[in-house]
């Protein structure tokens, strides 16, 4: 009885055989349908912020400069690939790559930047779309390059408050459980 | 005359004027509002009559004037029912009865309450921490309204865990936070007199994400669903499609058919996949690995296919509320019925190489054993309560999506240990073959116009409270929705199968061999990270003492005495 399972399991191993892809030496293309990285069209986005404030990993960044400029920055770090900002986004500017090998040292590679140019509101001092242009030509014509986005904003829709008072407190406390000497 | 309305009639007749309101929004659920005097004695009442415990609930509704909440669910699963009894207690006096004395499972959910929202219990044995890590500072509660979502107090040095003392005549042996026969942090410092196990206390919850927090501040209503998904990595789908089945329940949101047998084909898959790698990692831990090379590469199979169905490798991104996002066609149809029958046959012939092999049976029979009556008090849940003799599973007992209408049969084993758990998984993983088969029948029937989700109309109405479960691959998890304003939910709880039974792993362990160890703690197939889903903080660390050394001895010898 041992022994016959055991040529059983030897049979359905042979058979089986090496089953080991040769990836990465060979390519192994995603299937059809694969939700990889996102990929912007800058010529298509109106920056209305839709993808920015539906995304779920909340990892599409908005900033306005200077009223007139624009910023949509795509952080593919906490990006789960998800579509959503695909799905929602008005002007089919986002389509969803096969891109799947993103491993990187540098996490410049996987973001992506869009400057928009806008228009400034004379009643709210807001920035909007201008009417549909090729924004990468009309932004070189002036020179303009904005490169530093430390300073980034998430859109923040919360609504927990929080008292100074009481992270005064977490300052203070007494730490439970020290280790007597 | 219905199981519910009975209930409602005792209700009345037992509580009188305690009772406040009992209501049915939809059928197979009853929402029980009462006084706080009378907790104890409804819920003693419905444990009486045969109720299976569920979980506990607790919130923050200072801002509407009704302090503290605190929901307590329980299962009647001959007759398709959940019963949620609500409570409150005034925000500057939150005190409860506990449950423990006669539900020990409601240990947890209080504890958790305990440490997250500051509610005391009244005749709570255990007050140690569960869930908070030792270093956080007291009096401050995460789960309260006035803490945000990204608070984090500065680490305390020098903080220790306060294990217990091995009780006399053993010593112990760590296993975890990391140790390789674990797949996810937790710690389980063992007793041992020799060789066997004389008892454990367990300290888990340390991955904690602060999910449920960020969706009552951070996140919308169908934000949640894609951030659901990413409690379990196995799971995934299950929590997506609990959320969002709760979220419809309270909203009143009817699916489209088509969507419903889609989020059956996805729940099934996860089944599917899941119980083979379950298969492959307890004969990895056997040391039999030809089981576990095997079964993964069968189960890569199904995450290809997976991966062509819903664009990930995982059953990831296809739910949101009120359907599903991807269709799946007469071409994917056919992809599937090929690759399941492929999986079928392959797996038909491991289980008879398998089944029959001696270092299998060595290994798992007697192993890891828990009496039906210690099941039934421990409120085990799935395959491990299954083996057990316990004919419970929430697809057939709570039918939920379409599970009404298809056919399958619910194995369940009575030797109550490990080796039961692997024969109820393998015959599952031929059920779930037969039930997405019948599904994509179904699909293939139904019009192909018909929309994969409806359009919500208007918002979601606030206040309203949703109840869902679903049977995930470990057992039943479920899920609390109370709705709220801004299109977030008030508060959403997930409990996933793993939370109760994580809390019966002491008393399986009681008298084992420690070289079973491993194999005892895997048979629930523990997720860890489901299990710890809830808090708001970064892990730090956590603690949490499961038995006292006195309850372990009280059950070590019971069952000394029992067999
Ligand atoms: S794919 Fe999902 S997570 Fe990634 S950017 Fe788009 S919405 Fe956000
Ligand atoms: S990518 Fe689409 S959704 Fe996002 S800002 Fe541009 S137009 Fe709006």
């Amino acid at each position: 009885m041992w022994l016959w399972n055991k040529i059983k399991q030897l049979a359905i191993s042979f058979k089986a055989g090496v089953v080991t892809l040769r990836y990465p030496f060979e390519p192994r293309p995603a299937p059809e349908g694969f939700r990889g990285q996102p990929l912007w069209d800058h010529a298509k986005c109106i920056g209305c912020a839709g993808c920015a404030s539906h995304c779920p990993a909340r990892t599409i960044f908005l900033r306005d400069i200077c009223q007139e400029l624009r910023i949509l920055l795509y952080d593919s770090s906490r990006c789960t690939y998800c579509g959503r900002c695909a799905d929602l986004c008005p002007e089919k500017a986002i389509t969803m790559s096969d891109r799947f090998e993103l491993a990187t040292d540098n996490r410049q590679d996987i973001t992506q930047t869009i400057e928009l140019f806008m228009m400034t509101c004379q009643r709210c001092g807001r920035c909007y779309d201008l009417e549909i242009k090729n924004y990468i030509d009309r932004l070189s014509a002036l020179g303009y390059r904005y490169d530093c986005l430390e300073a980034r904003k998430v859109i923040r829709r919360s609504t927990a408050e929080f008292s100074p008072d009481e992270l005064e407190k977490t300052v203070t406390y007494e730490r439970p459980g020290r280790l007597e000497k | 005359m219905s199981r519910a309305e009975k209930l409602r009639r005792w209700l009345e007749k037992e509580l009188g004027g305690n009772l406040i309101s009992a209501e049915t929004p939809f059928p197979g659920r009853l929402f029980i509002d009462l006084k706080r005097e009378a907790l104890t004695a409804a819920a003693s009442g419905l444990m009486n009559q045969g109720a299976r415990y569920q979980m506990g609930i607790g919130y923050d509704a200072r801002k509407d004037g009704r302090g503290f909440g605190l929901v307590h669910t329980f299962a009647f699963d001959r007759d398709s029912l959940l019963v949620a009894l609500r409570t409150f207690a005034p925000g500057d006096n939150p005190e409860f009865d506990s449950l423990t004395p006669f539900i020990p499972g409601a240990g947890w959910s209080e504890r958790e309450y305990q440490d997250l929202l500051g509610l005391k219990f009244r005749n709570l044995s255990d007050r140690k921490r569960l869930v908070l890590s030792d270093d956080w500072p007291e009096g401050i509660y995460p789960l309260r309204r006035e803490v945000p979502h990204d608070l984090m107090p500065p680490a305390a040095e020098e903080v220790a865990f306060r294990l217990e003392e091995a009780p006399p005549g053993t010593s112990i042996i760590p296993f975890g936070p990391f140790h390789a026969s674990l797949h996810e942090p937790a710690h389980f410092s063992v007793y041992v007199d020799g060789e066997d196990i004389k008892g454990c206390e367990y300290r888990g919850f340390m991955t904690h994400r602060g999910i449920e927090k960020l969706a009552q501040t951070e996140l919308t209503y169908n934000d949640v669903p894609f951030v659901a998904e990413r409690i379990c990595g196995i799971c995934g789908s299950v929590h997506a499609v609990n959320y969002a089945q709760a979220v419809e329940a309270a909203a009143g949101i009817s699916i489209p058919r088509r969507a419903e047998f889609i989020r059956m084909v996805a729940l099934e898959l996860e089944r599917l996949h899941s119980h083979l790698l379950w298969l492959g990692v307890a004969g990895h831990l056997i040391g039999f690995d030809t089981v576990f090379m095997q079964a993964w590469r069968i189960r890569e199979k199904i995450m290809w296919l997976a991966e062509r169905l819903t664009g990930n490798r995982k059953t990831y991104g296809l739910v949101i509320i009120g359907g599903v996002r991807r269709d799946i066609n007469r071409e994917s149809s056919r992809d599937i019925r090929s690759t399941l029958e492929e999986v079928d046959r392959e797996m038909q012939a491991l289980e008879k190489a398998i089944l029959k092999d001696r270092t299998i049976h060595r290994r798992t029979r007697g192993v890891g054993y828990l009496s039906k009556e210690e099941t039934v008090k421990w409120n085990l849940v799935g395959p491990v309560a299954r083996a057990r003799g316990l004919k419970i599973d929430a697809r057939r007992d709570h039918p939920y999506a379409a599970y009404d209408e298809v056919e399958f049969e619910v194995p369940v084993a009575d030797s109550g240990d490990v080796w039961g758990t692997l024969v109820v998984r393998v015959k599952e993983v031929y059920e779930a073959i037969k039930i997405i088969n019948q599904c994509l029948d179904r699909l293939e029937k139904l019009s192909k116009n018909e929309p994969l989700a409806v359009e919500l109309e208007g918002p979601i109405p606030a206040g309203r409270q949703g109840l869902s479960l679903v049977e995930a691959p470990r057992g039943e998890a479920v899920h609390f929705v109370l709705t709220g304003n801004e299109n977030r939910p008030e508060r959403w709880r997930v409990r996933a199968p793993t939370y109760p039974n994580l809390q019966a792993v002491p008393s399986m362990l009681l008298n084992n061999k420690l070289a079973d160890f491993p194999i005892i703690v895997g048979q629930i197939d523990p997720c860890i990270s489901c299990t710890d889903r809830v808090l708001v903080v970064e892990n730090r660390s956590g603690k949490a003492r499961l038995l006292s050394r006195q309850e372990l001895e009280n059950i070590s010898r019971a069952k000394r005495s029992g067999r």
